[in-house]
């Protein structure tokens, strides 16, 4: 076992403790007089049933129609290499990972409810609704973690199909599709977990109960019904059964069948404009960009100068920064070792080892944040006052959960990387932080980047931990985004939630800009 | 090393006063919801007007709902650092009582202005409302006048509501039908069903959606309708009055048993009833004050509607039926 394996395998049983305590401290309250489990039968219910059946076949609906279109997205990014606001619409790109969900809601429904831009009218609720709201979170991110896949393919293929005259279909085949497939199933799997334990979307744009997702089961069962041993069983049929679908889905994943050799990789992007690519860049931007803007202009027409000059809204956002630049560099660092761990082993040849390390990180993403935090709580209550950790404890909770995300964005590059340099590396006796220096660093800073962006939009955009633990003096913007909604100040609460999404942007320039490097996106 | 030393022996100096300071002023926790001590809500002004009373520190923690709140309790149980507890309704105080960990509070309820009289020896009232549909009068020139209406009435208007799972309104209205039509509540849901637009996780989506123009009424509260009067001058909003009255929720606080603040606690539990917190509730909180004098109240108050009869289950039903009425309710939804 060499050192990276070590230390991935130490990554993965803290992150195993860290899940699997807080259950076990969940479970043992069943003992205690109080919370006796009141219905054990209940798993067996038609309900449950007709609950799992809905959670996979909306979340399998919802990560297709999102991650399909995002193919095509993604290449006609790639494909226009320069043209006015390329790399500000993918910034925007990032943003719907940040939009507390009711925010998302209001959003949707400004352009597709009656009064819409849109009106689709009372169809909007039920699937139509659950699958427009999901392809808007998910398509814009699928399209950020699909596009670097492209700038992997080493610049002389690119060179020797032109010399070859290849058509754009045979480019396609030979030469794109091989570099996408390694990382789509990925994709799909991160974009499968995301829609399944979507939930406050789901209930609200699915029109009613019909529309429940086993995350509802766990959330009524931890509050209304304060039966942790249930939430737990939920909990864990909710994980094995995305285990399930994360061994069929990344069975699909496929290594780059092209040869591998000591080229730099196509680092300037490609320009093959065509009518088409264009028109599908089009169309995913007003896509995406329909409920940004009607936020936008609600927020602007409200109350926004009030809102921008209250000292405790920046004191929230300062705490909402702190906690997602906390979630991020955690996070990165814990995939890091993860990933090189993997990539080690892939390398080796050893690919299903290779791939359960990938896996243990990524599906901690559908072990429900409130069953976690509440799980905490009761194992940490006895020891110390958890009032006065709930900031750490929050940001390792949102590390973990961004984790999927870090694989997802960071891994295909890292598993280039070791294919193309461990030779040269083992020759030269470069290790270590030498390594990392002079080798790592420089060809992943961008994928870093996008990484630490993705993880800190996705924790300072996250309610469900920090309202777990109360507040004793500062909200997080989310949570007092949601605050102001149930004080009827919808006005104001459009108005903090753009702040929330302009606070997003700048994070993700910053890190873009200055760990990513010049040439961004 | 003698940066150390010294960055040592200041921390140690602050934790010294930080403690001596403590043992000077007592501190009283109060467990809550969050929109009790956000910024526009009662507990910023609570705070100073308590403190100014009692030279004690209010301390606030702000958790999501009555239901977190009751929650939060038995997981600490003995070992909770709340002396009170604020913000759990009457559908939860059996369940509360039950956990054993709240105290008598040992006094009486003068000047009620509740409905109906109260006789809860651990829980005290502290504001009260009632669940109504509010609706747009420009929009909705003949809205409902009565539930029986509004269920029977196929052409009726559309409604956003909010799901019992997971809301406390939308336990409210699920208690509100079963309230009228006992047994055949099935029966009124199903007719109900087709006019639902859709049901929400909590109050603030479907509110968000109606103010979008989503569906003709939401359910929210007969004191809805103030928040625009008063907060936007905005007189289009009321709320539907049903002839056979209006299920209602009271909000309570109680004093915590393991608490080592009893007296202080019983301090604040009196000042809840005073005027000078109760006279804060309405325009913050938007419901009804437990014991303000009518002519006290803000006087657009006075203008709502008139929700009588006021209807409520007793606390031991609902925490009893509570769960079948929901299961009830979920078959009927989704078929």
């Amino acid at each position: 076992m060499t050192q990276t394996e070590r230390s991935a395998y130490l990554v993965i049983a803290i992150l195993a403790v860290l899940v699997l305590a807080p259950m076990g401290g969940l479970l043992s309250l069943g003992r205690l007089p109080g919370f006796e489990p009141q219905d054990l039968q209940f798993w067996q219910s038609t309900y449950i049933r007709r609950v799992i059946f809905f959670s996979l076949w909306q979340a399998l609906l919802s990560a297709l129609l999102s991650v399909v279109p995002a193919i095509l997205v993604a290449r006609a990014f790639a494909l226009n290499g320069n043209f006015p606001f390329r790399s500000l619409l993918l910034r925007l790109f990032g943003l719907p990972l940040v939009v507390p969900s009711v925010v998302a809601v209001m959003g949707i429904v400004s352009v597709y409810g009656s009064g819409g831009w849109i009106p689709l009218g009372r169809s909007l609720y039920g699937l139509n609704g659950i699958l427009l709201a999901h392809v808007f979170f998910n398509l814009p991110l699928a399209v950020r973690l699909l596009l670097p896949l492209w700038q992997g393919i080493p610049r002389h293929h690119w060179e020797l199909a032109e010399q070859m005259g290849f058509s754009g279909w045979h480019r396609w085949r030979y030469l794109e599709w091989p570099a996408i497939r390694e990382g789509l199933p990925g994709v799909l799997l991160l974009v499968f977990m995301l829609c399944l334990t979507s939930f406050a979307v789901v209930l609200t744009l699915g029109g009613g109960p019909k529309s429940t997702t086993l995350e509802v089961a766990i959330y009524q069962s931890l509050r209304f019904d304060f039966d942790p041993v249930q939430a737990v069983v939920l909990a864990l049929l909710q994980l094995s059964l995305c285990l399930l679908v994360a061994v069929v889905i990344l069975k699909m994943q496929k290594l780059p069948e092209v040869e591998i050799s000591i080229s730099s990789p196509a680092s300037e992007s490609r320009d093959y404009r065509s009518l088409l690519n264009r028109l599908v860049i089009l169309v995913a931007g007003i896509y995406v960009g329909l409920p940004l803007a009607s936020l936008l202009i609600d927020a602007l027409s409200g109350p926004l100068a009030q809102v921008v000059t209250n000292e405790y809204i920046w004191q929230s956002a300062g705490k909402t920064l702190m906690l997602g630049l906390g979630a991020a560099v955690l996070s990165v660092t814990a995939g890091w070792f993860l990933l090189g761990a993997s990539s080690q082993l892939a390398n080796r040849g050893q690919l299903r080892r290779a791939r359960l390390v990938e896996i243990s990180g990524s599906i901690i993403y559908v072990v429900p944040p409130l069953v976690l935090g509440t799980g905490t709580f009761v194992l940490l209550s006895d020891y110390i006052d958890v009032f006065s950790w709930v900031y750490p404890i929050v940001i390792v909770i949102n590390a973990m959960m961004g984790l999927p995300f870090v694989i997802r964005s960071l891994g295909p590059a890292m598993r280039q990387n070791q294919m193309r340099y461990q030779n040269l590396c083992s020759s030269l006796a470069l290790s270590g932080w030498n390594r990392f220096i002079f080798i790592d660093w420089p060809l992943l800073r961008r994928s870093i980047g996008l990484s630490a962006a993705l993880v800190a939009a996705l924790a300072m955009g996250d309610l469900g931990v920090i309202a777990l633990f109360g507040t004793p003096n500062t909200a997080t913007l989310p949570l007092l985004i949601y605050q102001q909604l149930g004080a009827y100040l919808i006005p104001q609460a459009t108005a903090t939630a753009l702040l929330l999404l302009g606070l997003c942007l700048l994070v993700f320039w910053i890190i873009e800009r200055y760990i990513g490097g010049k040439d961004d996106a | 090393m003698q940066l150390i030393n010294r960055v040592t022996s200041v921390t140690f100096l602050c934790l010294f006063f930080a403690y001596a300071a403590q043992a000077a002023t007592p501190t009283l926790v109060i467990y809550t919801y969050d929109s009790f001590t956000s910024e526009w809500g009662p507990g910023p002004q609570v705070k100073k007007a308590f403190e100014q009373q009692c030279s004690c520190t209010l301390e606030m923690t702000g958790l999501e709902d009555g239901v977190s709140i009751l929650n939060r309790l038995k997981l600490e149980g003995k070992n909770t650092r709340a002396d009170i507890v604020l913000g759990i309704d009457t559908n939860l105080t059996a369940e509360a009582r039950a956990t054993g960990l709240f105290e008598a509070h040992g006094m009486s309820l003068e000047n009620s202005a509740l409905p109906d009289p109260w006789d809860d020896s651990m829980f005290l009232p502290y504001d009260y409302g009632y669940f109504a549909f509010v609706y747009n009068q420009e929009l909705l020139k003949n809205p409902p006048d009565s539930m029986k209406q509004l269920v029977e009435d196929p052409r009726g208007p559309t409604i956003l509501i909010q799901d019992p799972r997971t809301s406390t309104p939308g336990l409210g209205l699920l208690l509100w039908i079963k309230k009228i039509y006992g047994e055949r509540a099935p029966e009124a849901w199903a007719k109900l069903s087709d006019r639902i637009v859709t049901v929400s996780k909590g109050w603030s989506e479907a509110y968000g959606l109606f103010l979008k123009g989503e569906a003709d009424m939401v359910l929210s509260y007969t004191t809805s309708p103030a928040y625009h009067i008063i907060a936007e001058q905005d007189r289009r909003f009321a709320a539907a009055r049903f002839s056979e009255g209006h299920y209602q929720q009271i909000e309570v606080a109680g004093l915590v048993k393991s608490s080592q603040q009893k007296e202080l606690g019983r301090e604040f539990l009196a000042f809840m009833l005073s005027d000078r917190f109760q006279s804060l509730i309405p325009t913050t909180n938007w419901m009804y004050p437990a014991t303000l004098e009518a002519s006290k109240l803000p006087q657009e108050f006075n203008a709502l509607i008139d929700p009588s009869p006021a209807l409520l289950f007793d606390d031991k039903t609902v925490a009893r039926e509570r769960k079948a009425w929901v299961n009830e309710w979920l078959e009927t939804m989704v078929k």
